[in-house]
């Protein structure tokens, strides 16, 4: 009943992906998928799976081939370019692997780059950034240039960037791969806080261990949803 | 529910920050790039800035020996019979309201020679005058060695001799008490004159005074060239200046003034230097190729910019960045590594003019248009040379972009 109630900020309808070739990928093959407001949902299965393909069309990165992709109601498929990249701004936050900072910009620079796009003066984003750094625990190192962060640190300041405007929703894409166990396990501690603060995050993960301390977990094969914990 | 949703924008602050940060990162690398650029620029600037100066510096000139000395010389009637002026004629153009001063100039016939074992056809191309003693002051000229002719020189076998017929006849200083040998007798040689841009005529020729050249030559009573200096006021207006011409054409020669030429010699010497535009179209010209040789690097060092830059343009797209923004960004990027190229370029090519020009001592001239211009051709090229590398970037996919490298 309670779970009724809660929005949906995220809808996959019969979402299917392919990537030209000879023959063509059939990345994913009829994916339907809902996330709720507030849920901390992780996306696990082989390589190959689709995991990372599901995930660039779920934050409108990438177009499906067929199939609806709605964010908090709004079916993207009759969305311009411009639209799109305007909502992935707007309601979307991303955290890759490769953290993915921009070189040559401070952390805070990175952090407040989160809505630069959004024409915000830069004073207030600049605050706003302040705060989130000292949210994921790096207020000590607003003024670092990525290469002086070790990768546990660019991660927390691509996470804060994620957080920037109050997206409906995160997508991770093996945000821990690139590091540490025991850094990882930090990483993972910190989505746990967010979300326990109301975030809505997915998590594409091939570590069990990670998986199976989420309230969610979903699995991919072949482009298809094989298991979905949520559903028993 | 469908929201009303605007679409991405950024602040010109913003767009400017963006903008830099390529340039500001990889500092060698803009500054090796925008170096073809200034090449071009001073290079153009330089040749814009070394013509100007010299074009300054004979205006200045030109000022200075005064643009009010006419040259009044008989020509040919319209009957096409040579004419000749009356006696008088210098006098006669004293008269007129508008002339200040005004001297004659007789020729001598007679050979000037160095001495009397050279053949009287082998004269160099000097000729004999005769002059009245305000001839020199008259053409602005100036004694380099010795003296001018005074009163008692006059009358005496002396001559002064002109800066190129002093060249000619080999004789470069008047200590010695030189001779040169007209006719049958030797003149001492008791001044040698410094160049007379104005009077080319004065600078080939032999000065005497008009009594010793009646004594002893065949002396044309009709002067065949009178200088005359106008009232300043009338180089202000064109209209009373050419007006002047007439009155003094029709005065020295009032049955046929059309047999009078009236003209200045600062006229013909500024149109002589203009005969070098050629040398300058063609140095301007490599400053062209340089320019477009700097527009091509930048061109190729922003196409390998967006590609080493490949995963910041995924980011940017992924943060709500348009096409637009990462297509303004990379132009803007372009335009502006070529404007650091445009400013060294002027400033380098205005250096370049004032060391130049001091090291002639000319009048320093840099064109303030051309400077502006430098800068704005540069931007105008980067722009160009950043349109395709800014729509390859633009372009790109982001989910693609965004994919970890392998
Ligand atoms: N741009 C592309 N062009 C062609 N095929 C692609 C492209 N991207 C992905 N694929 C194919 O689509 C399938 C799904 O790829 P995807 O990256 O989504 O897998 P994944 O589950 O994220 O795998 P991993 O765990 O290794 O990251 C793979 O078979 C892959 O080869
Ligand atoms: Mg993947």
């Amino acid at each position: 009943m309670i779970q009724e109630e809660k929005t949906v900020v995220l809808e996959l309808l019969g979402v299917e992906k392919s990537y030209p070739g000879n023959p063509p990928v059939r990345a994913l093959r009829g994916i339907d998928l809902l996330v709720r407001k507030g849920e901390l949902l992780a996306l696990v299965g082989t390589s190959g799976s689709g995991k990372s393909t599901m995930l660039n069309v779920m934050g409108a990165l990438d177009r499906p081939t067929a199939g609806n992709v709605l964010i908090e109601g709004q079916d993207l498929s009759n969305l311009s370019d411009r639209q799109l990249s305007s909502l992935r701004g707007r309601r979307i936050g991303f955290i890759f692997q490769q953290f993915h900072l921009i070189a040559g910009m401070s952390a805070v620079e990175n952090v407040s780059a989160g809505l630069l796009y959004q024409g915000i003066s830069r004073s207030r984003r600049h605050s706003n950034a302040i705060t989130l750094l000292h949210r994921v625990g790096l207020g000590d190192r607003l003024a670092h240039l990525p290469h002086q962060l070790s990768g546990g640190e660019q991660q927390r300041v691509a996470i804060a960037r994620a957080l920037m405007g109050e997206p409906a929703i995160i997508l991770a894409d093996e945000l821990t791969g690139n590091l540490d166990s025991k850094t990882s396990e930090e990483i993972i501690d910190l989505l746990h806080q967010l979300n326990r603060d109301g975030s809505t995050i997915v998590v594409v993960t091939h570590d069990g261990a990670i998986a199976h301390s989420f309230p969610g977990m979903v699995t991919l094969l072949d482009g298809l949803v094989a298991n979905d914990s949520r559903a028993a | 529910m469908t929201r009303k949703m605007g679409f991405s924008r950024i602040s010109f602050a913003d767009a400017i920050g963006v903008g830099t940060l390529g340039l500001r990162t990889r500092k060698t690398r803009t500054m090796l790039t925008a170096l073809g650029i200034a090449i071009g620029i001073a290079a153009m600037i330089s040749v814009l800035g070394i013509t100007s100066s010299s074009d300054a510096q004979l205006k200045s000139e030109l000022a200075a020996l005064g643009p009010n000395l006419l040259e009044i010389t008989p020509g040919e009637s319209f009957t096409g019979a040579e004419v000749s002026f009356p006696e008088d004629a210098s006098k006669v153009v004293e008269r007129i309201g508008t002339v200040e001063s005004s001297s004659a100039v007789f020729v001598v016939n007679t050979s000037v020679r160095r001495n009397e074992f050279i053949p009287k056809q082998q004269t160099g191309g000097i000729a004999a005058l005769a002059v009245d003693l305000e001839m020199l002051s008259m053409i602005d000229g100036a004694v380099a060695e010795g003296q001018f002719l005074d009163l008692s020189s006059a009358s005496l076998p002396k001559v002064v001799l002109g800066s190129v017929a002093a060249e000619r006849l080999g004789i470069t200083s008047t200590r010695r008490s030189p001779q040169v040998f007209l006719d049958d007798t030797y003149f001492t040689v008791i001044g040698i004159l410094a160049a007379a841009p104005l009077a080319p005529n004065i600078e080939r020729a032999a000065l005497m005074g008009v009594e010793i050249a009646a004594e002893l030559f065949d002396l044309q009573p009709e002067p065949s060239l009178i200088y005359a200096r106008v009232n300043e006021s009338l180089l202000d207006d064109q209209r009373r200046f050419d007006e002047t011409r007439s009155v003094i054409a029709a005065s020295v020669l009032p049955d046929a003034p059309s047999g009078v030429s009236v003209s200045r010699p600062s006229d013909l010497l500024a149109a002589r230097t203009s005969t070098q535009n050629a040398f300058t179209g063609l140095l301007l010209g490599l400053g062209a190729v340089a320019l477009l040789v700097g527009g091509v690097g930048i061109a190729n060092v922003m196409v390998i910019s967006v590609i080493e830059r490949r995963t910041e343009i995924g980011i940017r797209r992924a943060l709500g960045a348009l096409r637009g923004h990462i297509r303004l960004q990379f132009v803007f990027e372009s335009a502006l590594l070529a404007a650091l190229g445009g400013v060294a370029g002027i400033i380098l090519g205005a250096l370049i003019t004032v060391t130049y020009a001091s090291s002639r001592d000319w009048v320093i001239s840099v064109p303030t248009t051309s400077l502006g211009a430098g800068v704005g051709l540069a931007v105008a090229i980067g722009t160009i040379a950043g349109l395709y590398p800014a729509a390859r970037a633009a372009r790109l996919d982001p989910a693609e972009a965004v994919r970890p490298r392998v």
